[in-house]
């Protein structure tokens, strides 16, 4: 059992992390290559709070807390730029962060940090606990879409200019929006610590941004059933192809491919389309 | 159609997988990196350690049984190595577990291993803390401390060169080397003129050239992989920089002679082939590997052969056929193999001697050997 | 002495990243794309080059044939990769090019080995010794005269040709230019192809220098020419040109000086984010 209860909280983790990078890319446009960053961030702090025998439970807002910040700060800093620019600041933003763990001793440097300790709630209380947090995150996610705030954000995404025109502080709701992404992405940080029990400048880097913005991606930016499935399907695909270990990367990235060629509004598209021409109706 | 098309051929794919195992076989889980940056290090480990169980299984095997390698690719990522650990304990079964990977993919598996008291061998990959995973965990190549003391005294004593400038690796290998070469430096009257470091991703090192040069150090202790040294090494010779330049095992691969070319003649490295080696396990490992290869053979796929040897040394030695025997089997072995005489200290670490090598007219070539067992002892806990 | 070195080495590197940079620009100028796949064809370039040489002997005829296979491969991936995703946002097209990216990779990787390929034996190793003890490689002189000739004729062809003007005008202003009767559909065939073979010839170069291509050879290419081409402004060639260069020459002097600090490209991104903070919309771009 012990693999499929590694399976589900390596699914559960990514799902969460997806969604809080749909909250930011999907819900309120602002796409991110530099996700992995706050992923990261809230690995390190929970990381480095349990080695110092605090116990997980009370590294987890701590860990969202941290990520927040600098979610905050990198969100002020991104007001000034927007669309490409945005995306390429975000990725700069990647970059320092792994620039700088990668030199301080503090943070494992390139060692990393080795021997992060159990939870203690157990494999599978461990699983339980990162299904519920995602769980209540997609919820959480619904609730605002449907919510004045979710409007506002789509609003933002369609067009900030309009958005600003009717009085509306878009700068004010872009920052929330980093938040809540940011900090959530350092929860799911502190469950991927203590999940595989080392964390190390590239576990954070580049890769990691570019795979969760294509799950969000290829589940359907905006869509949370969508990302929920991607994410589970992508974080597990390596495992799934290892049959065929040697074309393992190229059929991945074949599939992203055509799936951005052939439907780019990702699964949830694809779906909608297909029960579309299954029933017959016309959109 | 299509579709249908599709799931005949993930079944028939299934299928095939599930008819290579046989039942009698023993298996050793590998995880190994086949695809994305770290290839081609997988693919020189999974040469060698098939060449190790291709020479097992045609000796006779362990008791009649045949040995068998449960093969992953992990991309040298602890992300994909936490599962790829799982699987091969619960459901391949294997009775050991080798790593062929580099160091963060192997730490984070060694932890699983542990967990699960399955031994595991860790080829190459030098992160200090992998053995500290548990008592489970060994490793046959030196961590990298052990190593850049052995090039202190190679520079200091056997080359009596006192000014060296350093340039890392910026990775756990770099960093571990230097830390090591740095602790032993002022034994050896060394005294360190400058220090530099650059990514696993530079190959063009013009900055750090310039600067070196104007450093003018009697030598140059380098880090890094073939695909680094290579082009670090052809650099420093242009630009007319014509001291000697130390390297270690990464460097140790017939491709950074490719290429680095000329100026790769009379380039020293501390590792653990011997390549004009008179030990009938060496010599044998490097003429079967040329020829199952189809190329020269380098240090990662002589320490997967040989941790593949340990693993079925210790099989056929075990006083049982449980996990615990078997584990004390490895940690009593004392076994000669392709890298030289393999015997594990308490921590798990190995204890061997340092080769010297030095590149003449185009190929590696024995210089000497580093066998001083104060210098090299391994971290003990 | 030291500071004239890291200068040279600086410019060098500055070209390397100009003669890549420039074709990603092109393709954002004229159609809004982050073409991340562009630095697969920087590995392309360095493979064709490395092979054609080591079976003709002929450095010149490998840098020709690698630009002309390279630039026919960027048109196709527009026909087939980014035509029709145009009318989607922009990330879509993103995405689409890093799975480009990434598969092709893999196709080095499975197509030419794991280990990578060197010349034979490695063309131009000679230098100049210009005054004492200072030395410039063949081999870095090439990278830099071939920067200038080619960015110049460039220049030239897009002042005082037809098809030039043409181009200038797609650029600003698509639809004029289609009511003008310029061919904006070949235009772009023509970007690609430009911008596509000054790739091959910056891979050709790399490859010169380091004497060693491999499957990733691109990855670092792949984000720090999107820096770039942000740092000059999106879409503006000159501020590319500047970009190039001031990275290259910050990051040579970088690594010597504050290289215990921070890395390289993180040095990189931070002058990024520093420069984006004061002006968002690049070096040379205007809002």
């Amino acid at each position: 059992m012990a693999y499929e209860i590694t399976l589900m909280t390596t699914i559960a983790i990514s799902i969460l992390f997806a969604l809080s990078l749909n909250f930011i890319s999907g819900f309120c446009g602002q796409i991110s290559l530099g996700h992995a960053a706050f992923l990261g961030t809230g690995a390190y702090t929970s990381a480095l709070m349990t080695k110092a025998s605090i116990p997980f439970l009370i590294t987890l807002p701590v860990s969202a807390l941290t990520a927040g910040i600098l979610g905050f700060v990198i969100g002020l800093t991104s007001l000034r730029v927007r669309h490409d620019f945005l995306a390429i600041t975000t990725m700069g933003a990647g970059f320092l962060f792994v620039g700088i763990i990668r030199q301080q001793d503090f943070f494992g440097g390139e060692i990393g940090i080795s021997g992060i300790p159990a939870t203690g709630l157990g494999r599978i209380g461990f699983m339980s606990l990162c299904l519920a947090l995602a769980a209540a995150f997609a919820l959480f996610s619904i609730l605002i879409r449907g919510s004045w705030m979710g409007f506002v954000f789509s609003s933002i995404a369609d067009n900030e200019d309009v958005t600003r025109i009717l009085g509306i502080n878009a700068s004010a709701y872009k920052l929330i929006a980093f938040v809540i992404g940011t900090a959530t992405a350092g929860v799911a940080g502190a469950l991927y610590a203590h999940h595989f029990r080392f964390i190390g400048p590239d576990s954070f880097g580049f890769v990691e941004s570019i795979s969760v913005l294509a799950m969000v991606i290829v589940g359907g930016i905006g869509s949370v059933a969508g990302i929920v499935f991607s994410a589970a399907l992508l974080s597990v695909m390596p495992l799934l192809f290892q049959f065929i270990d040697d074309y393992k990367l190229l059929l991945y990235s074949a599939l992203l491919f055509a799936m951005m060629r052939f439907s780019p509004d990702g699964l949830a598209g694809l779906c909608v389309r297909t029960y579309r021409k299954l029933t017959g109706a016309r959109a | 159609m299509a579709l249908k098309t599709t799931f005949t051929g993930l079944a028939l794919g299934l299928s095939m997988i599930a008819g290579i195992a046989h039942a009698d076989n023993i298996k050793i889980g590998f995880n190994v990196p086949l695809t994305g940056f770290a290839a081609a290090d997988g693919k020189s480990a999974l040469n060698g350690a098939e060449l190790a169980v291709e020479q097992v299984n045609s000796a006779g095997g362990i008791n009649g049984h045949n040995i068998e390698l449960a093969v992953y690719d992990d991309q040298a990522s602890p992300k994909e190595a936490v599962p790829i650990a799982q699987k091969l304990i619960e459901k391949d079964k294997v009775v050991a577990g080798i790593s062929g990977s580099y160091s963060g993919a192997t730490r984070a598996s060694a932890g699983i291993y542990q967990e699960a008291k399955i031994p595991y061998v860790s080829a190459f990959a030098i992160h200090p803390d992998i053995t500290r995973a548990g008592d489970y965990i060994f490793r046959t190549a030196f961590v990298g401390e052990v190593q850049g003391r052995a090039g202190a005294k190679l520079i200091g004593e056997m080359l009596g060169k006192k000014r060296v400038a350093i340039i890392t690796l910026k990775n756990d290998f770099g960093k571990s080397l230097a830390a090591g070469f740095k602790e032993a430096a002022s034994k050896f009257g060394i005294e360190i003129v400058s220090e530099y470091e650059y990514s696993i991703k530079d190959r063009q090192f013009g900055p750090i050239v310039s600067k070196v040069k104007s450093d003018k150090p009697d030598a140059i202790y380098a880090s890094g992989y073939f695909f680094t040294a290579g082009p670090l090494v052809s650099q420093l010779r242009s630009a007319g920089v014509d001291v000697p330049i130390i390297g270690q095992e990464g460097y140790d691969s017939q491709k950074f002679i490719e290429i680095a070319g000329a100026a790769s003649d009379g380039i020293i490295i501390t590792t653990s082939l011997d390549r004009d080696s008179k030990s009938a396990e060496t010599m044998a490992f490097i003429s079967a590997y040329e020829k199952k290869a189809g190329q020269k053979t380098d240090m990662v796929a002589a320490s997967a052969h040989t941790a593949v040897h340990v693993i079925a040394a210790a099989l056929k030695n075990a006083s049982g056929m449980d996990a615990s025997a078997l584990r004390a089997a490895i940690a009593a072995t004392n076994l000669p193999a392709s890298i030289g005489t393999i015997s594990f200290n308490a921590l798990g670490e190995v204890q061997k001697d340092v080769q010297v090598q030095v590149v003449k007219d185009g190929n590696w070539h024995h210089h000497s050997v580093i066998s001083d067992a104060d210098l090299l002892a391994p971290p003990n806990e | 002495m030291l500071y004239l070195e890291l200068l040279i080495q600086g410019i060098v590197q500055g070209s390397i990243y100009a003669l890549i940079a420039l074709g990603l620009t092109l393709v954002y100028g004229l159609l809004r794309i982050l073409h991340v796949a562009h630095a697969a064809l920087f590995t392309l370039g360095g493979y064709i080059g490395v092979i054609v040489t080591n079976q003709s002997g002929s450095l010149v005829f490998a840098m020709f044939v690698a630009a002309i296979l390279v630039g026919l491969v960027g048109m196709a991936i527009y026909k087939l990769a980014y035509e029709p995703l145009l009318n989607q946002p922009p990330f879509i097209a993103l995405i689409a090019s890093i799975a480009l990216f990434i598969a092709s990779e893999e196709l080095f990787r499975i197509g030419f080995g794991p280990y990578g390929i060197s010349y034979a034996s490695q063309p131009l190793t000679g230098h100049l010794e210009l005054f004492a003890g200072f030395r410039l490689k063949y081999a870095e002189i090439l990278v830099i005269g071939m920067s200038i000739i080619i960015l110049s004729i460039l220049a030239y062809l897009s002042v005082n040709t037809r098809i030039g003007v043409a181009w200038r005008a797609s650029v600003t202003d698509p639809s004029m230019a289609r009511a003008f009767g310029v061919n904006i559909q070949n235009v772009r065939y023509m970007n690609f192809f430009i911008g596509s073979a000054l790739a091959a010839i910056a891979g050709v170069l790399v490859a010169l220098l380091n004497n060693f291509v491999e499957p990733t050879m691109g990855s670092v290419a792949s984000y720090k020419a999107l820096a770039i081409i942000v740092l000059g402004g999106l879409g503006n060639i000159r501020g590319t040109l500047l970009a190039s260069m001031l990275l290259g020459v910050i990051e040579a002097f970088g690594t010597i000086y504050i290289g215990h600090l921070i890395d390289r490209d993180a040095l990189a991104f931070g002058f990024l984010i520093i420069v984006l903070m004061i002006r968002p919309q690049g070096l040379l771009g205007v809002k």
